[in-house]
């Protein structure tokens, strides 16, 4: 990464989503959420199931339910994604400016079209391509793009297997070049050589320059990526840097490789984490994670956090990418 | 003893997804089946859980063989059988509180006085707060889900557990905590234990042997003699 | 690694925003207005018929079977807002009556044609088996014959009146019911929470009346709501082909029936208003019942889900 610094595919300031209860309560399901993702990096963001990973998926893709409120800026591409209408995400944002990568790509596709008809379907909305010759080619080019097999273009979702309906959602979703692809959980249920493997082929994606089936803006820059997963070792694998969630808030973030390796994570939860994986001490953090809609004044993780003192009855401020009053130091292990 | 012998099972006859496949489980261990998706191991796991009957074969527990599937099966040998799927949110009853759904089996079996007493010693160490029993399944995280349904299928104290892809939907965190909380339950009982997964570093890790799917299955005529072999052994 | 330092300095420039309270925006697509009217309207309607038939005919102390040869026939006016009929009884009185009859036979058809169904279609389900086979032929033969020619033969075994006209509409229609039941408990009976029922040692009753069937029953109900308008079309198309009930009892049907004659004639308004009397509140139980199935609509639930 020599080149020089340009601005970021995506840049979120802020972001907090508030959902509305019957009753007047609220729950906090992401807040104040600051991060950049750059052209040709994968950023993972990581966190236990609850911990508002996927609200805030959502709240980029415009796809909140009625009682949520938004806070904040998200900016891609010259457009603040948590103002613009309707309309606008409808036409220019999902599919030509973010591609979603869905959770289970097999429930994802229509069962009663064959994924050439998806892939065609997609194509001419999406991209310049017109008459019906060119959209074909380009539908082939673009399945060939993920590596998805010409032979089973005409196949219907359940007649593939698990791997290659992931690849078929991939395809979709490079066919607007997009300049960021959001993948939601794409390794949920997956055994471990199809999550390497998928993992290996998002990776792919961000690494070669994005070139649409049509003249795209996108074209010759490289894609972004957000991975949003609870697994941590497709996290390790495919990740430049890794964000993790606790309780709606970013409590750390951090390069992948001094994440997963040394010096390790610095926030006491992202060690604990790290800590429960069977490869590691097996060993889970005690305790459950605070309720969302009733959090702690202080520190969200003080009561289930070993290094916890009076100070945590604050909350933390964000210093050098960690929310932590007493984090791990850079150097690692000195307690 | 566990016995699973030549077992073939399936949702069509014509086309079985298990086929001549014997495993056994001594009392007190922990097996752990991999396998990739889709491969049947679910399914024999249903009918090690007396949830599936199979087209053939036989199944032997503790001596007894078994005659009946579901319903058919006695009382007392179903609920020596403890259960836990993947998917929390689909193995919960909607309707129900957490507490009731953890209630349910004692309630079930005409032990209604003991319920209150044996939910709240089973949801304490999984650390299910009172709060959290008050809940229904949608008002809780899927983890929090798969304690409490860990703690329905502890509730009868079963002599054998069956555990069904349990963690596949969870973050590290929350499984290292279940198999916490299982591997506590088996070593004051003395439960055996199936674990069905695909996660050879978290079955590897967590149980006393693993055997993979295509040992089972591979049409030798050995099969049993295939797995005694310890797969692999955890270092712990 | 440029973009850590970015997004560091981000951090930091927000640090100082932070301490203000951010400014919340409402997003995501609220269709709950329009909704909200729908409701409301529906709502309204309802209680506005039920409150007519039970307070009006006792309220009024007029006799609608009086008749009055001298004002037959007249048009709205002030004194009748939906005029006369052929034997100058009034309308208004009229329709009243004719509709609580006619609510009475929907509500009552409805209900006993749901239990009946959900009875059968449980049963079906939660069996399976021999029992489902030789329950579901049976409804498929029952659907083969069309209602109205079960519902005549039905009614032709006895004397024409309410309860007669209540029995044939409830033993054409439970048919629906049952199937939507048994498709309901079937794809219930094999979710995990029923596996891990039955592996918890709960006896077949336990899971059918504990498990499934709570499950369905507010789709049950939904269908017996949807059955009500229903049910007072059939019985006031059996009264307009004069086998329901007879002609001085005064029911939507009958009303249209008798008034055949006058709209030949030209005069509209004795079948204009028994026909809006049926129609305004099919449309407003259809308004409401349409609101609650997408509430019960499992996305719709697990929409606030984290």
């Amino acid at each position: 990464m020599t080149q020089r610094p340009e601005p970021p595919v995506l840049a979120v300031r802020g972001l907090s989503v508030r959902f509305l209860m019957p009753g007047g309560r609220q729950v906090a399901a992401v807040t104040d959420a600051h991060f950049d993702v750059a052209a040709g990096e994968c950023l993972a963001l990581i966190g236990e199931s609850g911990c508002g990973k996927s609200v805030l998926a959502s709240a980029l893709l415009g796809l909140l339910p009625a009682n949520a409120r938004t806070a904040g800026r998200a900016h891609l591409g010259g457009l603040d994604l948590l103002t613009a209408d309707e309309r606008t995400l409808a036409r220019t944002v999902r599919g030509r400016m973010i591609g979603l990568i869905p959770q289970s790509p097999a429930a994802h596709l229509t069962p009663v079209r064959t994924i050439r008809s998806h892939m065609e379907e997609t194509v001419a909305q999406l991209t310049g391509v017109r008459g019906r010759a060119a959209v074909r080619t380009a539908a082939e080019a673009a399945a060939a793009r993920a590596a998805f097999p010409a032979g089973h273009l005409d196949r219907y979702p359940h007649e593939l297997s698990g791997g290659l309906a992931q690849r078929a959602a991939t395809a979709l979703a490079l066919v607007g070049g997009a300049p960021l692809l959001l993948a939601d959980e794409p390794t949920t249920g997956l055994d471990r050589d199809l999550v390497e493997h998928t993992v290996d082929e998002l990776r792919r994606h961000v690494d070669v320059p994005a070139g649409a089936a049509g003249a795209s803006p996108g074209a010759g820059s490289r894609r972004a990526l957000l991975m949003i997963t609870h697994d941590l070792t497709a996290a390790e694998r495919i990740a430049d840097r890794v964000a993790v969630m606790y309780a709606g808030r970013l409590v750390e973030l951090a390069d992948a490789k001094a994440f997963f390796g040394t010096p390790g994570p610095r926030h006491p939860y992202s060690r604990g984490l790290l800590r429960a994986l069977p490869e590691r001490e097996f060993t889970p953090i005690p305790g459950m994670p605070p309720e969302l809609g009733d959090l702690p004044a202080g520190c969200d993780f003080a009561v289930r956090c070993e290094r916890a003192t009076d100070a945590c009855g604050r909350r933390p401020r964000t210093t050098d990418s960690v929310a932590c009053h007493h984090p791990y130091l850079p150097e690692g292990v000195r307690a | 003893m566990l016995e699973l012998h030549a077992i073939t099972a399936g949702y069509d006859r014509r086309a079985p997804v298990v086929r001549e496949v014997s495993l056994t489980v001594e009392p007190g261990e922990a097996v752990g089946l991999l396998g990739p998706s889709g491969c049947g191991k679910s399914t024999l796991a249903r009918v090690a859980a007396l949830l599936h009957r199979p087209d053939s074969g036989t199944l032997v527990l503790d001596g007894e063989p078994v005659r009946g599937w579901r319903h058919q099966a006695p009382r007392a040998l179903r609920t020596a059988i403890g259960v836990v799927f993947q998917q929390p949110r689909l193995s919960s009853d909607p309707r129900l509180r957490l507490a009731d759904l953890i209630a349910e089996p004692l309630r079930a079996t005409g032990r209604r006085e003991e319920a209150a007493g044996r939910v709240a010693e089973l949801a304490a160490p999984l650390g299910l707060t009172p709060d959290l029993l008050r809940r229904r399944p949608h008002e809780v995280s899927d983890g929090q889900l798969q304690r409490a349904c860990l703690a329905r299928a502890l509730a009868l104290r079963p002599r054998w557990l069956i555990c069904d892809e349990v963690t596949a939907m969870l973050d590290a965190s929350t499984t290292a905590a279940l198999v916490e909380a299982i591997e506590h339950y088996r070593s004051t009982t003395g439960a055996g234990l199936l674990a069905v997964g695909h996660d050879h570093t978290l079955l590897r890790r967590w149980c006393d042997r693993t055997v993979h799917w295509d040992a089972l299955t591979s049409s030798d005529g050995h099969t049993t003699a295939a797995l005694d072999v310890p797969a692999s052994r955890s270092a712990r | 690694m440029t973009s850590i330092s970015d997004a560091t300095s981000g951090t930091a420039a927000a640090e100082e925003a932070e301490e203000a309270e951010p400014v919340w925006r409402s997003r995501g697509t609220d269709r709950r207005s329009t909704r909200t009217i729908r409701v409301y309207t529906s709502a309204t309607l309802i209680v506005a018929t039920v409150l007519a038939v039970l307070l009006v005919p006792p309220a009024v102390q007029l006799d609608q079977q009086a008749i009055d040869l001298s004002a037959k026939l007249l048009p709205p006016s002030w004194e009748h807002p939906f005029g006369t009929d052929d034997v100058g009884r009034d309308l208004l009185l009229r329709c009243v009556h004719g509709l609580r009859v006619s609510l009475l036979v929907g509500v009552a058809a409805a209900l006993a044609a749901t239990v009946i169904g959900t009875a059968v279609g449980a049963c079906a389900g939660a069996l399976g088996g021999w029992v489902d086979r030789g329950v579901m032929r049976l409804v498929d033969t029952f659907s083969s014959v069309p209602h109205l020619l079960l519902g005549i033969f039905i009614i032709a075994m006895f004397r024409p009146g309410v309860w007669p006209v209540v029995i044939s509409v409830a033993l054409t229609h439970w048919l629906s019911t049952a199937r939507i039941v048994r498709a309901e408990i079937l794809s219930l009976r094999s979710r995990p929470y029923i596996d891990a029922a039955v592996s918890g040692g709960a006896s077949r009753w336990r899971v059918t009346v504990r498990h499934l069937l709570p499950g369905v029953l507010p789709q049950a109900a939904l269908a017996a709501v949807l059955m009500i308008p229903h049910a007072m079309w059939h019985e006031s198309a059996l009264s307009f082909l004069g086998l329901g009930l007879p002609t001085h009892t005064a029911s939507l049907g009958t009303l249209v029936q008798s008034a055949r004659g006058s709209l030949l004639a030209g005069q509209w308004w004795p079948t204009l208003f028994p026909g809006l009397f049926i129609i305004v509140p099919t449309l407003a139980i259809a308004g409401l019942a349409g609101a609650w199935r997408e509430r019960l609509n499992p996305r719709r639930r697990s929409e606030l889900m984290l």
